[in-house]
């Protein structure tokens, strides 16, 4: 989704500040440098460290990003935990397009990755050749999407 | 009068928690009208029966929930090699209102998700917590976490547990024939449009992370909600909107968001 959604601003992407996020500050997002350590700190649970990230990203993105960024945060601790307590796999076009970029980012190492059976060679090679179509047809979906809404 | 929680008015569940909520007062930050009254919502559904829980129950899973961040048993057994490892007792609050089990997987939902296995899952029924029962105990557990993380992002303490249960509604004890296992370690209903009452659930094809819960259908609908909420509708279209995010965050910071959260809880999903 992180990358459909740089490569629909036509932003080059740079994954890496989703498992490191030191990487936030070479990442395309406006913004990372502020929203990845605001995630960090909530999820530590500090409140003194929490409120110095929660100021740094009002004053970089303003109230309401602060508020709804706040809200994602809520929603993806409620969505990690119904994944990992059901014991749900990966769905078949997700494991298949996100196979190598797993793998890149260390994502293949977590506990939970057993649950999941690898793509298959065939799979694979049959991403490689979707993932490009797939990306342009996100970005002519979006450019859609950005027209009817204007 | 009994009355079965599908049957609820939302917005009439919602009225005894007008009060709670009320972000205008606490905060600088302006929170969107809809965030509060889905929390308001969410505390109408947490007091009433769910579907295999009474009231009394939810709300005893929603305290352990927030007993769970604190327990020390929780804490040692994070850091042991394996969880069942390490012997001892949970902090727990709810007296004799759960069962034993209830409250061992709330406190191990919240803090040591990623450990659970299937014959942990499977074990439970043994002990008084069948899977539909621990699909709606997860339910309850991660609704209350997703709103209580929000709070402690904005700096706010967590609102008050409903004080009382609806007493006016009892569990529905209603399982969807057409649920089916092997594909998790719960039974789903099939991916594809469901029949009848539950037609409402999912139009067509649904990734598993939706249908996981849907052996209790409610809360499909409770996750849907709150989603609309926190992230993005699951399913009017803001899904393939991959500019725009719920506010003025853009999609690729909600995605940051999003993403970090995963990869900081290990999520795999």
């Amino acid at each position: 989704m992180l990358r459909a959604s740089i490569e629909s601003e036509g932003g080059e992407d740079d994954l890496r500040s989703l498992t490191d996020g030191a990487a936030a500050a070479d990442s395309t997002v406006r913004g990372a440098t502020t929203l990845v350590p605001f995630v960090e700190a909530t999820l530590r649970g500090d409140p003194t460290e929490i409120a110095k990230a929660r100021d740094r990203v009002r004053d970089d993105l303003g109230s309401a990003s602060l508020v709804d960024a706040a809200a994602v945060i809520g929603n993806f601790e409620r969505m990690v935990r119904i994944a990992d307590s059901t014991g749900i796999p990966l769905d078949t076009p997700v494991n298949v397009a996100t196979s190598a970029i797993r793998g890149e980012l260390g994502i293949d190492g977590f506990e939970a990755a057993a649950r999941t059976k690898p793509a298959r060679t065939w799979q694979r090679a049959l991403g490689r050749v979707i993932d490009p179509i797939a990306m342009t047809a996100l970005k002519w979906r979006a450019k859609r999407g950005a027209k009817s809404s204007d | 009068m009994t009355a079965s929680p599908d049957a609820l008015d939302p917005a009439a569940g919602a009225a005894p928690f007008e009060a709670a909520f009320r972000y205008e007062a606490e905060l600088a930050d302006p929170v969107r009208p809809d965030l509060a009254e889905t929390h308001r919502r969410a505390w109408a559904r947490l007091a009433a029966a769910g579907t295999w829980w009474t009231g009394e129950e939810r709300i005893a899973i929603a305290a352990e929930s927030r007993a769970a961040v604190d327990c020390a048993y929780c804490r040692e057994r994070k850091t042991a090699l394996s969880p069942n490892a390490v012997d001892g007792r949970h902090d727990h609050v709810s007296g004799s209102v759960l069962p034993e089990a209830a409250v061992d997987a709330v406190h191990r939902i919240i803090t040591d998700a990623t450990r659970l296995t299937q014959s942990w899952v499977e074990g439970l029924a043994a002990q008084g917590v069948p899977d539909t029962h621990y699909v709606e105990l997860l339910s309850v557990v991660v609704s209350v976490r997703s709103i209580d993380m929000f709070h402690r992002a904005m700096g706010l303490a967590c609102e008050p547990l409903p004080s009382e249960p609806r007493r006016d509604t009892r569990p529905s004890m209603k399982r969807p024939p057409s649920a089916v296992g092997g594909e998790a370690w719960v039974a789903m209903l099939p991916s594809r449009k469901p029949p009848g009452e539950n037609a409402d659930l999912f139009p067509g094809p649904a990734p598993f992370v939706i249908r996981a819960m849907s052996l209790v259908p409610d809360a499909v609908r409770w996750l849907k909600e709150l989603s609309q909420a926190h992230y993005l509708g699951m399913d009017n279209g803001e899904m393939f909107d991959f500019v725009n995010g719920k506010g003025p965050l853009s999609r690729a910071q909600t995605e940051l968001v999003a993403g970090r959260v995963s990869a900081v809880n290990e999520c795999f999903y």
